[in-house]
């Protein structure tokens, strides 16, 4: 449990000028997955870097405040309603699960474009799916446990 | 060029097992943490002239910046856990 927070001014200040360019190298690895090694999951994977190196840096209050459990569970699903979703928008349009091209007519461009934006949309959903998921694994190893979690625990029964 | 790459290469796999020795027997926890850092730094050096030879850079350069950023982010959750057990 790394609950304790040390403050640390190098870490800290390392931590506070890191997380932006992180973010953004995420960012870049879901936008530019189908040319480059990477796409959704990995993307989602540096996204949660970013917010285990808050949680290293200045303690489990401090990554709390920006996305809670709750939070990063709705946002897991969110993700993978996007996916699910365009894959069955794709389905409902006469098509298979996730052929892209039967997407042309609604978003006005080419068949190849729709593929391409198709491929971008459904890599937005898998990062984000991953992001949380991998987020709120790490809370559970490594934070305090959940205020409903001791609940659960047979002595509190008696 | 590819062969003097590929021998740079050779040369620090060789490096990595001298790191290695002091992971394996390193008498503190902080000697062992440092050589997994500097095996890690290698390990950079070593992907991106790979990346030469293959003649992919671009590629090997994303793959190294995501290698760079989980070798530190190891190192600095090592240290904190390090840090909370409070001995070697």
């Amino acid at each position: 449990m790394l609950t304790k927070v040390y403050e640390n001014l190098i870490v800290q200040t390392v931590c506070r000028i890191m997380v932006p360019f992180i973010q953004v190298y995420a960012l870049y690895v879901i936008a530019h997955g189908h040319y480059s090694p990477g796409g959704g999951f990995q993307g989602g994977v540096i996204l949660t870097a970013s917010l285990a190196l808050i949680f290293l840096a200045f303690g489990q209050g401090a990554v709390l405040g920006r996305i809670t459990r709750r939070m990063s569970i709705i946002l897991c699903g969110f993700g993978v309603f996007i996916y699910a979703g365009i894959g069955l928008l794709c389905l409902l349009l006469g098509g298979n699960f996730l052929d892209y091209s039967q997407l042309a007519p609604i978003l006005g461009v080419s068949i190849p474009r729709a593929r391409s934006l198709g491929i971008l949309g459904v890599e937005v959903g898998v990062g984000l799916a991953v992001m949380a998921a991998m987020y709120s694994i790490i809370l559970d190893i490594a934070g305090s446990p959940a205020p409903g979690i001791d609940q659960l625990t047979p002595e509190s029964k008696k | 060029m590819n062969t003097f790459f590929l021998f740079v290469d050779l040369f620090l796999g060789f490096l990595v097992l001298g790191c290695l020795y002091r992971v394996v027997l390193g008498p503190t926890t902080i000697d062992r943490m440092i050589a997994v850092s500097a095996i890690g730094t290698k390990t950079l050096v070593i992907l991106i002239l790979i990346g030469f030879i293959f003649g992919r850079v671009e590629m090997f350069v994303d793959i190294c910046t995501v290698y760079a950023l989980l070798n530190f982010l190891g190192t600095l959750a090592a240290t904190k856990y390090f840090e909370e057990k409070g001995k070697c």
